[in-house]
């Protein structure tokens, strides 16, 4: 039971902040939401064994992301009203046809499987703990040349956002 | 006693998916669709960590490690030029920006 | 030994691939090196293998390069007999002595080394004709001379009239080719074959039922490659290119590849008796009318072009009243002798400063003595004069005729005109230019230099003797093409004192031509005896316009097609094929314009196509087999 309600309290807290990203007004709205989301995320990874992970989540995502999100949105400001209005032509007929498209397939594989995944693997019998001693063992061995790459790439991300957001003084010649 | 089973949350992965994309699909603001984009990246991290319960193995938990990172070089990335375009043109709507029509 | 004829047919390609790779960095004396060894080589090559046929008894030599197609099988492969072995020493002897006299000739030509890399091109080509075991090889050659020889016609293409001259040629060319491929592409089906020995083997136990068909259309082909009526006009227009070139390919060897080829098939061509009449008529026809336009020509090279084009009007003669041998026979001599009246023409035009007007020469005889004797010999060979090689041949050609009897004595007589009116234009041909009061200062004119004079030597020294291959009385050519002759009936000369009186005949029809010409433009008999002949002035002029065949030729072919194809042009190119081209260019232009439209560079759209195109590979998932059913 305890196992149950530790699923479906995350789950639900999680759809509900997926839906307030989705259809908040206020981008800080938008943003608490995301935030609710990705704890409750990080709750249901505690759930599936992988501590380290869930730690992660809440440390990248929700603080340093969710702060970084946040700077953004104080900078570009939260005055100005998004017009709900939809501008583009034809957008809301793509959309919507998209979404039948979405619920036709799902109902269909529901008919056909009884909304049954059929994995391919049965459930492992051995219960691994994400610990941060069992992931790094694994990280800094057959994972090590990923890693070294994926630190070049957070480099480069950095440098570039740097270069993106700093004003150079070009147009000086034009003034 | 109904048991919590891999396909639940595989479901509820796929649900957040869903409710991420129709974001994309629906809110103008970048800096909305980029949340949006957020909540898809971890749906698939909650599929991965799933498998990884599934099979016995941290792979997936690696996965998610280096989903993560990749994750937050595309927010820097991202930000930033969400604040170049803001700057030129005083708002964060997507819809102004299509000097890539045909 | 076989891959022996493989070397004699690459060495001049090689040599013309290493001349056009390194011809940059080639100055003459190099370009000179190269070529003259490389000619050398294949001489030596060409006679070693020779002889070794020879003593072999000309029992034919096979060489398959390799297999081309498997069903019906057709290989790349050569074939080396007494007919083709003539006809390889003679093209190898010949390129060398004529690549001798061009060093001298052309020397100081800025494309002087590509004048040789087209030279040995030719020369390949001609070799691959000529030693071809089937007729697809044989086709490739035929193709490839062609291709030289338009090159080598048009090689100063920056004369308007030589470039000219070379298209008219190629498109002349390319419409006996045209008849030439058909034949071909009925032969494949007749006898699913094309090599030479296995469809003479197979005519020899049944014929076809259009064999006649089949042999009208190649004999298009050795029309237009052999310069007969009615597609002969290229030759005296291919007198564009350089005088050499003219020699080897527009005399000795090229135009003669349709000869060659009528020899080759004489197996299959002696069942037809249509095709024979056809030859033997229009080889009269061209060998009077290009023996008549010769006559009042001024050109020193259209006289010979004429010549040549009514000499091998002779050859078509003697194949087609069935004297085979007598046929390749005149080649053979016809090739020096010609050849040689070509180099002498050659030698004057040099010295002459591209002179070529024959009336404006005369009394050369003083200042170019060699020259002056070595054509004074290639004039009486080719006029039938015993004992020189023209005689011989000619003779022959003429007996054979005979021999035939009933319709064919009107041939003979026919062809006896044709020979005095030869010796006659070529008695004119060489009084104008060495003999006659000059009229034109000559006091700066030389001999020629030695690498001129000594090939002309060398040929005129040939022109002499090579006649006595083949006499009366040795049958010595004969002999060298039995073998692939063996399954022909060859018509023989005729016996005892009929022949003695042909003999006597033709000598006398070559002396008084030749008399005829010393009296009419060098004594001037017309205005000694002041007599005036009636329309002396219209038959000058339709010598000089070839009896306006030419321009009736012009009219109703180049301008009716011209016309013709304007109407084409405008009916079916640009309202229908343009139209349809432009319609599915403009419905490209249209419908792109709409699907662009979907591009609209907003980043939702793009995300809702990305979405749908996800969801449509998800059900094609779904439904591929083994998914869910």
């Amino acid at each position: 039971m305890i196992e149950l309600l530790l699923f479906a309290i995350p789950a639900s807290l999680l759809i509900l902040g997926a839906l307030i990203v989705v259809f908040a007004k206020n981008p800080v709205h938008n943003a608490m939401g995301l935030v609710l989301t990705l704890t409750s995320l990080a709750i249901l990874y505690i759930t599936l064994n992988a501590t380290f992970v869930a730690m992660v989540q809440m440390l990248v995502y929700a603080g340093a992301v969710m702060t970084l999100f946040l700077f953004v949105i104080m900078m570009i400001g939260v005055d100005k009203p998004e017009q709900t209005k939809e501008q583009i032509k034809g957008q809301k007929l793509l959309i919507s046809g998209t979404l039948i498209l979405l619920v036709s397939v799902v109902v269909f594989i529901g008919l056909q499987n009884g909304l049954n995944w059929n994995l391919l693997f049965p459930q492992s019998e051995i219960s691994l703990e994400g610990t941060p001693a069992i992931l790094a063992s694994a990280l800094f061995t057959s994972w090590v040349f990923p890693f070294e790459i994926i630190s070049i790439l957070l480099i480069v991300a950095t440098t570039a956002a740097i270069a993106l957001a700093y004003e150079f003084k070009q147009s000086s010649d034009n003034d | 006693m109904i048991e919590v089973t891999s396909d639940w949350y595989l479901t509820l992965s796929a649900i957040l998916f869903s409710i991420g994309f129709l974001g994309m699909m629906v809110r103008k603001n970048a800096l909305i669709m980029f949340m949006c984009i957020e909540l898809m990246l971890n749906a698939v991290n909650l599929t991965f960590i799933t498998a990884s319960k599934h099979l016995g193995s941290v792979d997936g938990q690696i996965a998610v490690f280096f989903v993560l990172v990749v994750a937050a070089a595309e927010v820097v990335v991202g930000l930033a030029i969400i604040v170049s375009i803001f700057k030129k043109q005083e708002s964060a709507s997507v819809d102004m920006l299509s000097s890539s029509k045909g | 030994m076989g891959i022996l004829i493989l070397g004699v047919i690459l060495i001049p390609f090689l040599t013309s691939l290493f001349l056009k790779v390194i011809g940059k960095f080639l100055n003459e004396l190099l370009t000179n090196f190269i070529t003259l060894n490389a000619a050398m080589l294949s001489v030596a090559t060409s006679f070693f293998l020779f002889g070794y046929i020879f003593f072999d008894k000309f029992k034919p030599l096979k060489f398959e390069l390799f297999q081309w197609f498997p069903n019906p099988e057709i290989n790349f492969e050569f074939y080396l007999d007494g007919l083709s072995g003539v006809m390889m020493v003679l093209i190898c002897g010949l390129s060398l002595v004529i690549q001798l006299f061009s060093t001298s000739y052309m020397s100081k030509d800025e494309n002087y080394t590509k004048y040789f890399e087209y030279f040995n091109f030719f020369v390949f080509s001609m070799l691959l004709l000529v030693l071809s075991g089937n007729f697809l090889v044989m086709f490739f050659g035929w193709e490839l001379v062609g291709l030289s020889s338009y090159l080598l016609i048009s090689f100063w293409s920056e004369k308007k009239s030589a470039a000219r001259a070379g298209n008219k040629a190629f498109i002349l060319n390319r419409i006996g080719d045209f008849g030439f491929l058909i034949g071909l592409m009925m032969i494949l089906n007749e006898f699913q074959t094309f090599n030479f020995l296995r469809i003479f083997e197979s005519s020899l136990e049944t014929i076809p039922e259009n064999l006649d068909v089949i042999i009208v259309f190649l004999l298009l082909g050795a029309f237009g490659k052999s310069a007969q009526f009615p597609l002969f006009s290229w030759l005296p227009d291919a007198m564009e290119g350089p005088t050499p070139a003219s020699a080897l390919i527009h005399a000795a060897t090229m135009v003669t590849a349709g000869v060659f080829m009528l020899v080759r098939i004489s197996p299959i061509l002696q069942f037809s008796e249509l095709s024979s009449l056809i030859i033997i008529s229009m080889g009269l026809l061209t060998a009077l009318i290009a023996a008549f336009a010769a006559i009042n020509q001024k050109d020193i090279k259209k006289v010979l072009a004429y010549s040549t084009i009514s000499q091998l009007g002779f050859m078509f003669i003697a194949i087609g009243s069935g004297a085979y041998v007598a046929a390749i026979f005149h080649l053979v001599t016809h090739a020096f002798f010609k050849a040689l009246l070509f180099l002498g023409a050659g030698a004057v035009i040099h010295e002459m400063h591209h002179e070529q007007n024959i009336y404006k020469m005369g009394g050369l005889r003083k200042k170019m003595p060699v020259t002056a004797a070595m054509m004074g010999i290639g004039t009486l060979a080719i006029s039938g004069i015993p004992p020189l090689a023209g005689f011989w041949s000619k003779d022959e050609i003429l007996a054979s005729v005979f021999s035939r009897g009933g319709i064919y004595y009107g041939f003979w007589a026919l062809s006896l005109l044709a020979a005095f009116m030869t010796a006659f234009y070529m008695g004119r041909h060489w009084l104008l230019i060495f003999v006659k009061e000059p009229t034109s200062d000559i006091e700066n004119i030389h001999e020629a230099p030695k690498n001129m004079t000594r090939p002309l030597i060398l040929l005129g020294i040939f022109s002499i003797f090579i006649g006595f291959i083949n006499t009366p009385f040795f049958h010595g050519l004969e002999k060298v093409l039995d073998e692939t002759l063996k399954s022909v009936e060859v018509t023989h000369l005729p016996e005892g004192i009929t022949l003695a009186i042909l003999a006597v005949l033709s000598i006398g029809a070559g002396f008084s031509g030749l008399g005829l010409a010393y009296l009419i433009y060098i004594f001037d008999i017309f205005s000694y005896f002041k007599i005036k002949l009636p329309f002396l002035s219209e038959i000058k002029l339709l010598s000089k316009e070839v009896l306006f065949l030419n321009k009736v030729g012009n009219a109703i072919f180049v301008r009716g097609l011209k016309t013709l194809s304007r109407k084409v042009a405008v009916t079916v190119d640009n309202m229908t094929i343009d139209g349809i081209v432009n319609g599915v260019a403009k419905s490209f232009l249209r419908s792109s314009q709409q699907i662009s439209l979907a591009q609209t560079g907003l980043v939702r759209n793009y995300v809702v196509y990305f979405g749908l195109f996800m969801l449509v590979l998800i059900v094609i998932y779904l439904f591929s087999p083994g998914v869910l059913i």
